[in-house]
């Protein structure tokens, strides 16, 4: 049986990483050209395709409550992202990670996710990768895949007790049937999968 | 090799949609709801823990959320005040996920 890549460490939370230093030259890069993409466009400028997944819109139907959010959130959205990809980076020839900066990898490596999967047309899920994605890109997005799993199978161990009554604060799906008849503003769908913009 | 700087394979515009005429009215009392739509690439595992990371739900809650999004394309995932569903639609969107909200009742 294959050793696990990542462990959890027993006195206190945190993980152990044995990975080869090939993938951390990867982690090392991966952060810095994204982050270098993010300040690039900064907060002024309209988001290019390859990263508007990282910034979704809240409101899909108001335009002027869309723009208010926009300006209320994105500096700090784009201070979380950077944040995380700064940590991924600065640890990625790391041994040992807590909690903090393992929760700041999982971050890291799902905006990686994002980002590369929107450049490689990823769009169904059913079908991934399409087949005439560039090689490299869609090894490093299948790799980063199996390490967030791996990340999650620790994380998951994490979490808190739920909260009580939580579970029942969710109101009932008010649509019931699959999306595939109506929108949620009850206009019929134009195509799949559903695209209220981001 | 820059691997983020390939240009996208594909145009993610979406697609110009006829938008009906909203009412402008405010309605002040109905509750709004937050709303995670279906998307290719966030794990499904990954989904599950970010609801019951940000919104302590147990995870068979989560899980069954998590498959609406998967199998229905979307689903709501908390309702409440505005101020509160746009502050869980930000910490949605710190995660990742592709969250919107509507006010109930539009």
């Amino acid at each position: 049986m294959m050793r696990r890549r990542i462990r959890m460490t027993r006195k206190q939370r945190g993980c152990e990483l044995h990975l080869p230093p090939e993938e951390r030259a990867l982690l090392e890069m991966l952060p810095k050209e994204l982050a270098a993409l993010l300040r690039g466009v900064g907060i002024e400028q309209p988001l290019p395709e390859s990263v508007r997944r990282l910034f979704p819109r809240a409101y899909v139907r108001d335009e002027e409550a869309e723009q208010i959010y926009e300006q209320s959130t994105r500096r700090e959205l784009l201070e979380s992202h950077l944040s995380s990809l700064e940590t991924l980076r600065q640890y990625a020839h790391a041994t040992h990670l807590d909690e903090e900066t393992t929760a700041a990898w999982m971050a890291a490596l799902n905006d990686l996710r994002l980002v590369l999967g929107t450049v490689l047309g990823v769009t169904d899920e059913d079908v991934g990768i399409p087949d005439d994605a560039p090689e490299t890109e869609a090894v490093i997005y299948q790799y980063l895949t199996m390490l967030q799993a791996e990340l999650i199978d620790v994380m998951e161990q994490w979490l808190p007790d739920p909260v009580a009554g939580a579970d029942d604060l969710v109101p009932e799906d008010p649509w019931g049937e699959p999306l595939g008849g109506l929108r949620w503003d009850g206009t019929p769908r134009p195509s799949w999968p559903p695209r209220p913009d981001w | 090799m820059a691997v983020m700087s390939v240009s996208p394979a594909m145009s993610t515009a979406p697609a110009e949609v006829e938008r009906p005429e909203v009412e402008e009215t405010v309605k002040p009392d109905l509750p709004w709801l937050v709303i995670v739509w279906n998307d290719p690439i966030n794990l499904m595992s990954y989904v599950t823990f970010v609801f019951q990371k940000l919104f302590g739900y147990s995870r068979e809650k989560a899980h069954k959320l998590m498959m609406d999004v998967h199998t229905k394309g979307r689903a709501v995932v908390s309702s409440g005040p505005r101020e509160r569903s746009e502050l869980d639609v930000a910490r949605l969107h710190q995660h990742g996920l592709w969250a919107t909200m509507e006010q109930s009742g539009t």
